[in-house]
Order: structure tokens, then sequence, then C-alpha cells
């Protein structure tokens, strides 16, 4: 008796407790939303909140409300109604330029200011990218309210608008009217200084990568219209330019003069733009170019500073590059052959893989016992200067005791029939190499007068002799060194 | 009437289903035998029984394969990990495992011990019942119980003192437990390993006739089973007993001598010179009259030096390989090389140390090329910028494109013993052993090319040691009068890697030992030995710095921060062992 009555106590209890839980929906409470920020999305909230209401009207004048009420996740950086009250008339003055200014505050995916980086590089809805620093300055702009999560994304409200900046290019296609050397960079959209860039820019597919194809200056230096890198250049200003230009022309000498003006331009331009936006207090005294030119650099003659979307231009008011340092010495590796007077000796041909006496491993060619009289290695060479060459060469003569001789030709043509050099416009004088030489030998010189289209052949010819060990080839490398006129 | 018969008829068919049903319904139907488990009674009936358990036993001690390239190499100089090895991985290359560290537990090992010492005790049980011969018993006993000693001996090398189990236990975690089984020091273990493996009765590979050399899913399992001698050569090196390891190796050595085939006989096991013409060899050589040229290396799957790893178990294979059990995708256990080494298919969790890459860039091949072939060209490769550790995969990966053929064919080898470690250890027996000209010989270009007398061509009295087993050695080649002796083949290790004699320098057994000791990092990296060596040679020149100083260089090579306190660490002896401890639940 007394346990049914304990039963039904225990009933009651669990009934009582049953009334109680169900009233308060606890799942409810669990996943509603209860947050007031989230019934907003981005559009509604940056136009309701009272610092960020006049960017709100720039929203919805160029569309971007819709675009910033959609279900992807966004992150504005919107500037403050003093803030878009200062913006320049000229950001605003058309419609394509207004949606562009508003472009380039919105980036898709959110950016909190909470993050473990210094810098966060953002690629804005505009296409152009942005420095996101330590969570509190985005570009020039500081953050006075930071992480306003919405149903959508998140806005911060920022003290200085973000117009968008031109690029580099675009900066040098506004100068073409007054400056000479933008002028000059324009024509390279013509213009094709090597046969590839003609290639390249007939096969340019729009959209991919047809950017970096369609300027002769883009394909062979750097793609200044790329806003994913960024780059330093100097702008000569006209009369530096064509002193600078002067000095360089007579080793340029092409059968046209308009065509030498070209290519001297070419030659002056190409190291005056570098990878990465140097600011103007980090520049050092000298910038190495891609091509491996020193170029000295004095703060004093830089006459602007423009701070542009893809990195940073001067204009300098002097440049010079002296002429030492602006012609190059090209060197020919004697492993790397353009081909060989006939194609059936691989058997004899060695691509090496050595020391000399004090351990430094080099990497050249052998061509030994293969009974051919002036059997003949091919080289190239290209951008080469109208100058006198001094020639200078590394051929090492380790496996053999005796000394053999071996020449190098200049210019000319391969005939079709057996493959021989045929008509080289140089060719150096027979030379000893000498058994364990492990230094550079000079062997002569010679003079281009005149520069042509297609690269300059090089010939490392054999003895004429079919005896082994007299008509071995051997190169490490040769070297051109352009002599100052 | 006709309702009583039908009755009746109906209780006779029960009655009868009835009696049917009491006679066979508890025996037959009910106790039902496991079809994939064998009971007690099943095993260990007869030969074939025996070789199953053997088989068996192999099947568990592949899954040390791991484990023992990892604790050989990695505690050693010559690997390093990478960016994806875990923090044990590290702890074990910076000498610093901790007792929760899965490298710290020896289970794995007393499990397969546990096999063997099952395996031994029905052996005695089977003999004395009179299921297989004396001979067959001697064979089997002796087989598994040097594999007991071999696994004895690595758990001494990495561990020190250790407890010595002959007799299966009850419970295997008691083996943890120093109170029921003593451990015993490294110096007694090995006494014991000696004095045991030296007892048995048996110590040539199987016959060819045994029925455990078969071949098996296209395996011939001859090479499968551990081999006595070189065992008992190591245990006799590592208790500094020369002489007694010299006899082994020299057993191990002379296996093709009494052949009737001429490969058979001077190949097997002689470390044979190049064959420069065909360049179907196990050297590392060149197209010939191509010397000179790089790209004419002979490298591929079939032919030099790189085909001792990727070949397949041919005639050629024989003449190297003493021990080396495959893996198969087909069948467990699974491959452990290729998550190891490969950066394609694989996790790539250990790589060569820059110390390791640097003493084969520090040789000099005899064609004048700054380095050793064996190194970047063979034992590892730049694959996608990474150093992967090759010997391994040459399997896995397409011989061309470095890509692996196909993801799930994992076959591989684990190798275990051949021919250039057996004469390496040979020599440093023979050089210990008052016999370095001997040593010195088969480190570099051979005993013909040692004991040759340039310009002579009867050769009767040249090209041969002169001396009693074993350090006999005839290696005469010539034509007037013809000979070719057992040796005329062997080219050294050096001669057949392609590269400079191996300068002796000063005290010439501490340099010719030095020498062999290196040639052993260059020809058998990742083999599982650098550990090992750098150990014994420490321990018999009582010199703790020639271990340490390697370690050294190694880590900071690697920039390790760690380097200066490892090696201050590892000056002391006891701190070149592992913890010995595992949990229950592992």
């Amino acid at each position: 008796m007394i346990s049914i009555k304990l039963n039904k106590n225990y009933l009651g209890l669990g009934l009582l407790l049953l009334g109680l839980v169900s009233c308060s929906e606890p799942w409810e409470d669990h996943a509603g939303v209860n947050d007031p920020n989230l019934t907003l999305n981005l559009s509604e909230a940056i136009s309701q909140n009272a610092q960020t209401s006049e960017f709100g009207k720039l929203l919805a004048e160029t569309g971007y409300d819709r675009v910033l009420a959609g279900s992807k996740t966004y992150t504005v950086f919107a500037p403050s109604n003093e803030a878009v009250a200062a913006v320049s008339a000229d950001a605003l003055s058309t419609a394509q330029a207004r949606k562009q200014f508003v472009a380039n505050h919105i980036a898709l995916t959110a950016f909190s200011s909470v993050t473990q980086q210094d810098t966060v590089v953002i690629q804005m809805l505009s296409d152009k990218y942005l420095d996101f620093i330590d969570g509190s300055r985005v570009a020039d702009a500081r953050i006075t309210d930071a992480d306003n999560y919405t149903s959508n994304g998140l806005f911060h409200i920022i003290d200085k608008d973000l117009a968008p900046r031109k690029n580099i290019w675009e900066f040098i296609k506004e100068r073409a009217a007054t400056s000479d050397m933008s002028a000059y960079l324009l024509e390279l959209n013509e213009f094709n200084l090597y046969t590839r860039d003609s290639v390249a820019k007939a096969n340019a597919i729009p959209g991919m990568q047809a950017d970096s194809l369609s300027n002769s200056y883009f394909t062979n230096v750097y793609n200044l219209n790329n806003e994913k890198n960024k780059y330093t250049f100097f702008l000569l200003d006209n009369e530096s330019f064509s002193e600078e230009t002067d000095r360089l022309r007579p080793y340029m000498n092409w059968p046209s003069e308009d065509t030498t003006t070209v290519y001297t331009n070419y030659f002056t331009t190409r190291d005056l733009a570098f990878h990465k936006a140097i600011a103007r207090e980090n520049l050092p005294d000298t910038l190495v170019s891609r091509f491996g030119v020193k170029v000295p650099l004095t703060e004093a003659t830089i006459a602007e500073e423009i701070q542009l979307s893809n990195g940073v231009v001067y204009v300098m008011s002097k440049l010079e590059v002296p002429l030492e340092t602006r012609l190059l010495t090209t060197t020919i590796q004697g492993e790397n052959p353009f081909g060989f007077s006939q194609s059936d000796k691989r058997a004899n041909t060695f691509y090496r893989e050595k020391a000399d006496p004090q351990g430094n491993v080099f990497f050249d060619i052998m061509v030994q016992n293969h009974r051919v009289p002036r059997f003949t290695i091919y080289y190239t060479a290209s951008n080469l200067y109208t100058t006198t060459y001094k020639v200078y060469w590394r051929a090492i003569n380790d496996i053999q005791t005796n000394t053999f001789q071996q020449r190098v030709s200049f210019g000319g043509f391969i005939s079709p029939t057996d493959g021989s050099l045929q008509q080289p416009f140089a060719e150096l004088p027979y030379t000893n190499v000498e058994p364990n030489t492990y230094e550079e030998v000079y062997i002569g010189e010679f003079f281009i007068d005149r520069q042509g289209r297609s690269a300059l052949l090089v010939a490392l010819q054999a003895a004429n002799s079919a005896a082994d060990g007299v008509n071995t080839l051997t190169l490490d490398y040769l070297k051109l060194v352009p002599v100052i006129k | 009437m006709k309702t009583f018969i039908i009755t009746n008829r109906n209780t006779l068919l029960l009655a009868v289903l009835a009696i049917l049903l009491s006679f066979t319904s508890c025996q037959e139907y009910l106790d039902v035998e496991p079809q994939d488990q064998l009971n007690s009674d099943q095993v260990y009936r007869d030969v074939f029984d025996a070789d199953a358990a053997i088989i068996g036993t192999y099947g568990k001690f592949m899954q040390l394969a791991e484990k023992y390239v990892l604790l050989n190499e990695l505690r050693a100089d010559l690997m390093a990990t990478t960016r994806n090895s875990d923090p044990e991985m590290i702890a074990l290359s910076e000498h610093s495992v901790t007792t929760d560290n899965r490298f710290a537990n020896p289970k794995d090992f007393y499990e397969v011990i546990q096999n063997c010492n099952d395996n031994l005790k029905n052996f005695d049980i089977m003999l004395a019942e009179k299921k297989f011969t004396q001979t067959e018993y001697n064979q089997r006993y002796a087989d598994i119980g040097t594999l007991r000693s071999w696994i004895y001996l690595q758990l001494g090398i990495h561990y020190g003192s250790v407890p010595y189990i002959t007799e299966p236990i009850e419970n295997l975690d008691d083996v943890r437990d120093a109170s029921k089984y003593e451990r015993i020091p490294f110096e007694e273990l090995i006494d014991e390993l000696v004095a045991f493996t030296e007892g048995l009765a048996y110590t040539s590979p199987y016959s060819s006739d045994s029925s455990l050399v078969i071949s098996v899913d296209g395996y011939d399992t001859a090479k499968f089973f551990i081999n006595k001698e070189c065992l008992l050569g190591d245990l006799h090196l590592w208790d500094n007993n020369y002489t007694q390891a010299a006899i082994h190796y020299k057993n191990v050595m002379e296996t093709g001598t009494m052949s009737g085939n001429d490969s058979d006989r001077f190949d097997t096991y002689r470390i044979k010179f190049a064959e420069v013409a065909t360049n179907n060899d196990l050297a590392v050589g060149y197209l010939r009259f191509r010397e000179q040229d790089r790209l004419a290396l002979i490298d591929n799957n079939v032919q030099g030096w790189r085909s001792i790893f990727a070949r397949d178990r041919d005639v050629l294979w024989n003449t190297e390989w003493i021990w080396s059990l495959p893996f198969d995708s087909n069948f467990a256990p699974k491959n452990p090389f290729i998550d190891l080494f490969s950066n394609r298919g694989g996790e790539y969790l250990v790589k060569p140390s820059q110390r390791a890459i640097d003493l084969w860039e520090d040789q000099n091949q005899r064609n004048g090329f700054p380095y050793d072939a064996r190194g970047k060209r063979f034992t590892y490769n730049i694959i996608d910028g990474d150093e992967v550790i090759m010997k391994y995969i040459y399997k896995f990966l397409d011989p061309v494109s470095q890509s692996p053929i196909d993801l799930f064919q994992t076959d591989g080898d684990w190798f275990l013993y051949r021919a250039a470690k057996l004469h390496l250890r040979y020599a440093e027996a023979a050089n210990r052993d008052n016999q370095s000209r001997i040593a010195d010989a088969l480190l570099n270009f051979g005993i013909q090319s040692e004991y040759t007398v340039p310009g002579v061509t009867d050769k009767t009295d040249i090209e041969q040691t002169f001396q009693p087993f074993p350090y006999n050695f005839d290696a005469r080649n010539g034509d007037f009068p013809r000979f070719r002796a057992d040796w005329h083949r062997n080219g050294g290790i050096r001669g057949r890697a392609y590269v400079e004699r191996a300068e002796v320098l000063g005290d010439s057994v501490i340099s010719i030992e030095n020498n062999l000791i290196e040639e052993a990092a260059l020809e058998l990296a990742y083999e599982g030995n650098r550990w090992g060596d750098l150990v014994r040679i420490a321990l018999r020149r009582n010199d703790p710095s020639f271990l340490a100083d390697r370690i050294y260089e190694k880590l900071n090579a690697e920039g390790s921060s760690q380097a200066g306190a490892v090696r201050t660490k590892l000056m002391v002896r006891e701190n070149w062992y592992l913890p010995f401890v595992w949990n229950e639940e592992e």
C-alpha cells in the first residue's frame, strides 16, 4: 500500500515538471534569433546607421544596395557622413565613376578587425587591392568603428573615403600627351620588339592574361596594368629621357633611324620598372633591374611621387645610368647548345658536371673522338650592342693530356645541306686549350656595326682534323664583354 | 481402424525422427567449428602446420619494418624529419623521447618474440610426439630461434637493458614488470644471444627441397628467412670476437663456391665488378665511352646500382640479396614505406639529412664528377623541391615521371641483408683481426686489384691472399695459364660504386674502420643499419663522441637549436637508450 502511494507521488512530480518545461520552449530559445543586429542585412544596417547614412544613399543610387541585401557575405568599409561630404566631386562626377567608387569600398567575404596577420590584402569589388593593416586601417583611412555585424557580413566605419586610384599603366596613359617616355611606352602597343611579342599579341585571349600580352613592355618587362602585383616605376621627364637615350643610341645602330630610336628607348626604359612598391624612405641608392642593370638613385632628383593602386611612380628630373653598368656582358653557357653541325654525334657529346681544383662545381660540354674535321657546336646570342666585344672563354681540357685547338666565330648561317657554318662576319683565330686550365682565357675581339632582327649565331668549331684528341671541343662558357666607345 | 493405423504410422514416424535427432543433434549440428580461426588442436599437427606457424611469425615480424627503419635511421645521422613529421618523430630525431612516446614502447617487439617462443615450445612438443623429423625440427627451430635473437639484438641496441624471455608467457604485459622479468644489460644479452644462437643445430638456409622453399604468389620464399650465419657474424662482431665473426660472414660469402653454374659461383654475394659493355649489373655505371656525360648514367629499374632496390627477384637480385621480405598490396601487412618516404601518394615523413647529402657530395667519382651518384641520383631524388628517399619507393613511382603508377599498387620490400652489408661487416671484423689489407681491398677495388702485380701475365702466384680460412681469397684471372678463381669478379664496394678509393690516414686500423663505417652510410643508407653501426664502434672504442659528434653534426646542419645539448647528452652512454615502457591499453 505504501509503495503504491509513493509511486503516485512520483507521477505527480513528473507531470508538474513536464508542465513547467513545456511552457518555456527551450528549443526555440536555443535556435531563435534574438540578436537585433542579425535581423538587418548590410544594406539596411548601413543606411539606418546614423554615421553612414550618406554612404547608404550612394549604395541605393548605384544599385549596390541590392548586392548587399544578397545572401553572400560581404565586408563594407563605409565612410562616415563627413568623409562622404569631403569626397572630391571628380570621383563622383559620372554614374560610372560613382559605381566604381562604391565598389572600391566593398569586398566579398568577411574580414574582421581581429586577425592574426598584420596586413591582409583584400580584393575589392572594383578589382583593386587594398591593404587592411592591423585591423585598424585600410589603405590610408582609419577605422573609427569596427566589426558592425549584420545578417550577411560586417561593416567598418572609416574616417576617409577609399576613392579608387588609377594604376601605373592608367597613369602613364594619362601622361602620354606631355611625357615623351609615356608616349613611347604606348607605342609599344603596336610595335613588336621581338618576334615572340607579335605571336603573343595575336594569340591573346581576352580575359586570360590578355593584359600582359597586349604591350611589348608588359611581355618583356613587367605588366604595369596588373592590379595583383605592386611595382615601382621611374618615369623620366622629357629632358632626362632624351639625355639617357642619346647616350645609349650609338650602341643601338639599326638600319633605320626609327627602329634605332625604338630600341634605344626600350633598352633605356626596361631598367626603370621594379617589382614591389618601394616607399620613398626605403629607396636604396642603387636598384638592380630584372635584366641585371644597376640603377643609381638620388632622392633629390625625385620631382614627383604618385601613389597608385598597384604601386608607386616617381617622376625623375634626372636619373643617369652610366654606360659601364647599362651595357651588360653576355654569357653563353657551353652546355646549352642551339645545335650541332651534324646530329649523329650524341654518343661523343658529354654533358659534364665537374669541379675545379677549388671544389667549385661547373657544368660544361665536351665533344670528343667524333672524327669530323671542323665539327661545330652552335649557340645564339641576342640583345647585343653595336660596339666592339672582347671575347673570353672558360674551356676545360681535363681528361686529355695534350693541348688541342678550337675557335669561335660570329654571324653567318648554317648550311642547310651539310650543317656547316657559312659566311661568319667575324672569325677568331684557333686558340690553344691547354690541359687543366680553369681560368678564363681571352681569345680575341669582334665588332658589331648593325643590329639585326635575328639572334647572332655563335659557333664553336673544332680543329680541321679527323684525329681523336686533336679535334676535341670543350666549353664551360663564353663571355662577350662590350667595350665602351 | 483406418484412423488407428494412421495414428500408429505417425507415432512411428515421430519415434524414428526422435531417435534420429537424439543421435546427431548435440554433436554435429550445434557444435560448429569456426571457419576463419584455428583451434589449438588444429595447429602443430605436422610439418605443414609448423611451416604455417613460421610464415605467420614472419608476417607478424613484418609489422616491425617501419619501426626498425625509424629507430635505426632517424635516431642516427643520415635521416631527418620533415615539415610533416609528428612531434614523437621529432623527439626521436632529437633524442628527447619521453615515456609517453610510441617509440618508447617495445611491446610490438615482444609480441613477435612471444610468437617465436610459442613456435619453439611447440616444435619441441612436436619432436617429442614424433610429428616431424629431427632434420625438419632442426631447420625450423634454428630459423625461429635466430629470428628471435635478431629481435633481441635490436631491442638491446635501442633499449639497453631488456628482459630476455625464452618461454611463452601468460600475460605479455608482465614483461614491463622488472620484478618478474629481470632486465639484463646489453653485454650480458649479447653473451646470451651468442650462446643460444651458436647452440642451434642448423646454420644454413633452408635446403632447396624444404617445404618452406617454394614459390608463393609469384614470390620465391627462399630469401624470406633470416640468414643464421649473418646474424651469428653480427653477434660476434658486437661481442668484439672478430675471428668468429669473420668465419660466419665468410661462410655466407662463399655460398656460391660449390656451385657448378659459373654465374652462381662467381657472382653470388661476391660484389661483382661492373659490366661496362652491357650495363647489366648492380654497379654505378655509364654508357660505355660516355663516362664523361652525366646524362649517360645508367639510371633505371633493371640495370645498375638503382636496380638493387627496384628489380624483380631475378638471378642478379639473388647475387646481392640475402634477406628481404616483400610487401604486396594484395596481402597484409601494408607497406609502411610509401607513407614514410614518398611525397607523391605518401605522407613524406622523413627525408635525407643535410649531413647525409654532404657525405655523398664529398665523394669523387672515377670520371671526375664531384659527387657519389649513389646519393642524389639513386638513394634520394629531388621531387617537387623535396629531397625524397627513393630506395623503398622505386616500385611505387613511375621510373620516368616519378608519379605513383597506381596509388593502390603499394608493392615494396623490407631490405634486411645484402652482400654489400656482408662485405662491409666482414671487412670490419677482418680489419680488427689484423687483416687490414683484406678489409681495405674489399672496401675499395677488390681483392684482385689489391693483390695483383702489374705487368705479370702468369697469375699462378699472385692475386690471392695465401691465408687460412676465413681470410683465404683467390681472385686470379689469367689466360696463360688460364685461371678463373672464385673471387676473380670481386670489384670492391667502392669499385662497384664507381667512386675514388677511400684514403687511409694515420693509424690504419682506425682509419680503415672509419672508412668502412662511412661507406656503410653511403652504400646502405636508410636500410636500418646506421644507429647500430655508430653504437657498435662507440662501444668498441669506448668513445661516446664517435656517436655524439655525428648526431650533433646532423642536428646542427638541420638548424636544430638542440644540437649542442644533444651532443652533451649522448656523451653519456645511458642516454643512448630509449625508455623501456608501455601502457596496457596500447
